[in-house]
């Protein structure tokens, strides 16, 4: 068996399990785990309207940051 | 059953004829209905969807005005403002059954103009709302949230919960990157180890060592960044710390490390570095997850005292803030509230309980010129007196100085381990610089020379120091806590143990803190559930014994329904029934209706009479717990001196002490005399424990080394202690000191199990017989071995 091989396979596995351990730190910097049961609702919850809801809150905030002026 | 109805909004039920209806809809009270024409205007009905058949509390009417939420000293206290001029308030919202109502909070107030961010928490029911302040006011957010039907309060979440939380997801976050790498690099590393004895060529070692210095060094910088940052400030204060051994050891193995894999020669210990800091930092977790945040104790201040009184002003009675009340205000107390302000009765009589500030276990009967402390309550009627001090100067608010005070001068008995690592830290480092220069003078290579220095620091890891204290102590906690005995830091598990006096309270602590029937003298015949019905009514201890004690003797107590009732302050309770007339009472209310006693004791008494003839008198008097004696005697054999500190009088202090087997006691104590006499102890260079319940104690519990507190005790106390007994019993208390006991002694097991685990390898490693396989095999069986040991608590207690 060739060296390459090994370090393909060393390389494959090592990044596979940065994607997971990043997307576990994400969620955990992110609150999802802060209030279990609301996020494991949510997805009961989940719709275009919520989708849309989450969009407009974003644009409201940002066009109330851009609106304010330092008094 | 089959005509109820069940309302639209809060789906409870009830008959159809008192349900409001409304086009097709029934509701059970106005409150219902306009929350629900409130969601189908506002496009939110599909709430009502997602809630299914759970039923919702009908939202409450009434509400205090909410423009006190704009006022500026709310916004000091709870209001934060960020730089982009966004407010931000937590509250905590009261009424959230289901997921729902968290979905129909945030829709509703995002919805409103100016709300930016609402978040609320299912679990806890806290809600971190941001806002554009100059858009839409707080006020209008809260009439919002109660608009839909609940209600909402603000709590100071900048002190106590974001600190720790921050801290612990912190952890959470590095210990996720430590415990990844350090398993994917002993799947590596097991590779090497095999390869270590049938052979492997070169070439193949490189790339594993490259993969595990990938691995590592996310651990050492990012992972072990704690210790660094523990070590930089270990040295600016002069102390060599167990993080400088970590940081030091770990760092210098992953330079050497790096070294090998460039040069292609020898055995790199990549997997070295991420275990030491991997073991090392869930120690330190542990040990993060017990302990109590500084920060709480600054936020008791406030907490639990009202910040408002009613003020009679220009004929009308109105709300003022604690801190606008001038002397000479007339204030309104009702019947069961807490006496804000020192002052002077001006209108009314009643009694009032002084347990909590004076624990005097009776209640103390006023009347019209007598004066009133703040702290005391009202127990059972409405009176008017007029303030002699403000708040800032009054009894209640120079208590919360003083605790202020007691809490920053608490004494903290120095841990074992913070002592021990210090010195081994030290000791170790000196050894690891005198092998280094043995070798290199022997002579051998700068190389080997290094390699051995660092094996020593390796070798030497400091895992299971790391790990002794904190397991030990969780395991302790937890059986602790199924025990019904919170320890509020784990550290108070170990300095429990070198306790050499306990303090006690005594109403409350050593005695029941009620009234009980003692003694029944019937002087005729007469139906008690009349009596259990009459003194069923009233609140005074005194009526509750008499409803206790009747409870207990009769099988079935039938109530009786009254024509009249009425409370007479200080004196009884009086009723009519079927045109007889019962009164129950103390002699003030005898003579009142001229009835002749000659009935006397030293205990208290209530007499029965019926259409003014006499026929029961009940004696009644605050009884020692049970398990008191026990628990005297126990301490005592364990070399725990036990001494009674009380507010009460010494007479009754006298009877309880001797029926407990208490030889010391102190009464007519003011809360400064308690914290005079605890620091009086402190300063012979004793341990003390101060066990009580009531505002009384706080001062002595806030100073004593360990404060316990009974879980009957106020709010503030229960704040103020280190660990407080849930279920109140002295046994409870016995079995706190048993179990910090046990937990000590294995603490210091797993340190001896630790030390001769160095002593035998430490030389070994300076020799520089270590291999690197040895070397992970014992460093995870050290660690084994103490949490093992740990384990053993459960059983060691047992027998203790």
């Amino acid at each position: 068996m060739d060296n390459w091989v090994i370090v393909m396979m060393l390389m494959g596995s090592l990044f596979l399990g940065a994607v997971a351990l990043f997307g576990f730190m994400w969620a955990v910097r992110n609150g999802q785990f802060d209030d279990k049961e609301k996020y494991l609702n949510a997805t009961k919850f989940d719709n275009v309207e919520d989708l849309n809801d989450a969009a407009d809150k974003q644009k409201k905030r940002e066009e109330l940051e851009k609106s304010y002026r330092p008094e | 059953m089959s005509d109820k109805v069940a309302c639209s909004h809060c789906h409870l039920e009830f008959t159809q004829e008192v349900m409001i209806e409304d086009e097709g809809h029934y509701f059970c009270c106005n409150g219902c209905q306009g929350v629900f024409h409130l969601l189908s205007d506002e496009g939110l009905d599909s709430f009502y969807d997602k809630t299914g058949d759970i039923k919702l509390a009908p939202p409450i009417e009434q509400y205090e005005d909410s423009s006190n939420f704009n006022a500026p000293a709310f916004y000091d206290k709870f209001v934060k403002t960020s730089n982009n001029s966004f407010s931000e308030v937590s509250l905590i919202i009261e009424g959230i059954h289901c997921s729902a109502c968290v979905w129909l909070n945030e829709k509703a107030l995002h919805k409103m103009e100016g709300v930016i961010e609402a978040n609320i928490n299912f679990t806890n029911n806290k809600a971190q709302i941001i806002w554009a302040d100059h858009i839409v006011k707080l006020s209008e957010i809260i009439d919002m949230i109660r608009a839909i039907g609940y209600n909402a309060y603000p709590y100071d979440a900048s002190l106590q919960e974001v600190h720790a939380n921050k801290e612990r997801k912190d952890y959470y976050l590095r210990m996720a990157v430590a415990i990844f790498a350090s398993m994917n690099i002993m799947w590596i590393a097991v590779a090497q180890y095999a390869g270590f004895f049938s052979g492997m060529t070169q070439e193949l070692k490189t790339i594993l060592n490259i993969a595990e210095g990938i691995l590592a060094t996310p651990v050492l910088f990012y992972s072990g960044w704690i210790f660094f940052r523990g070590s930089y400030y270990g040295l600016k204060n002069r102390v060599v710390n167990m993080d400088l051994l970590v940081a030091t050891g770990a760092s210098l193995t992953y330079v050497y490390s790096i070294y090998i894999t460039v040069l292609e020669h020898g055995e790199a210990y990549f997997d070295s570095v991420s275990m030491i800091i991997t073991f090392v930092l869930i120690g330190k977790f542990l040990e993060v997850l017990s302990k109590k945040n500084a920060a709480d104790t600054l936020d008791i201040i406030g907490k639990h005292l009202p910040s408002e009184a009613n003020v009679i002003k220009d004929g009308k009675i109105i709300s003022l803030k604690l801190e606008d009340i001038i002397v000479g205000d007339t204030i309104v107390v009702s019947s069961g509230e807490k006496v804000l302000l020192d002052g002077v009765i001006v209108k009314g009589e009643g009694t009032f309980d002084e347990s909590n500030l004076t624990g005097e276990s009776e209640a103390i009967y006023k009347k019209e010129s007598d004066s009133v402390i703040s702290g005391t309550i009202s127990i059972d009627s409405d009176i008017h007196f007029r303030a002699t001090k403000d708040f800032e100067h009054s009894t209640l608010s120079n208590l919360v100085s003083l605790l202020e005070n007691a809490i920053n001068k608490k004494p903290k008995i120095e841990q074992l381990a913070n002592r021990l690592s210090e010195h081994f830290s030290t000791v170790i480092l000196l050894f690891s610089i005198a092998t280094f220069f043995v070798w290199w003078l022997c002579p051998h290579s700068f190389e080997t020379s290094l390699m051995v220095a660092i094996s020593v620091i390796v070798i030497a890891c400091p895992c299971a120091l790391g790990l002794a204290t904190p397991v030990a102590t969780l395991v302790g906690l937890n059986l602790a806590a199924r025990k019904g005995i919170l320890f509020k830091e784990a550290a108070q598990l170990e300095s429990m143990a070198k306790i050499d006096v306990l303090l006690v309270d005594k109403t409350g602590t050593l005695t029941v803190g009620k009234p009980e029937v003692i003694n029944e003298t019937i002087l005729e015949e007469f139906d008690k559930n009349i009596l259990y019905s009459l003194v069923k009514n009233s609140k005074h201890p005194v009526s509750q014994g008499i409803k206790n004690y009747i409870q207990e003797s009769l099988e079935t107590v039938e109530e009786t329904l009254f024509n009249s009732f009425k409370q007479l302050p200080a004196r009884g309770v009086i009723a009519t029934y079927n045109a007889n007339e019962i009164l129950g009472g103390n002699v003030q209310l005898l003579e009142e209706y001229s009835i002749i006693s000659s009935f006397t004791s030293d205990k208290t008494l209530f007499f029965v009479a019926i259409n003014k003839k006499l026929v029961a008198i009940y004696e009644l008097e605050d009884k020692l717990k049970k398990d008191a004696v026990i628990l005297v005697e126990s301490l005592s054999n364990r070399g725990i001196e036990t001494i009674m500190l009380t507010g009460d009088h010494e007479r009754s202090a006298i009877k309880i002490a001797k029926q407990a087997g208490i030889k010391t006691f102190h009464a007519n104590l003011s809360p400064k005399d308690k914290l005079v006499y605890v620091e009086k102890l402190q300063a012979d260079s004793k341990a003390v424990v101060m066990v009580g319940d009531g505002v009384n104690d706080i001062l002595a519990l806030g100073r004593a080394d360990i404060g316990i507190v009974m879980g009957s005790g106020s709010d503030i106390s229960v704040d103020v202690s280190d660990v407080v007994l849930l279920n109140s019993s002295l046994i409870s208390l016995l079995d706190a000191f048993k179990i910090s006991d046990t937990t000590f002694r294995l603490i210091k097991q797993n340190f001896a199990i630790s030390l001769v685990y160095n002593a035998v390898t430490i030389p070994l490693a300076m020799m520089g017989y270590v291999i690197p396989l040895i070397a992970a095999l014992s460093m995870s069986f050290s660690s084994l071995l103490v949490v093992g040991n740990s384990l053993r608590i459960k059983y060691k207690y047992k027998k203790a």
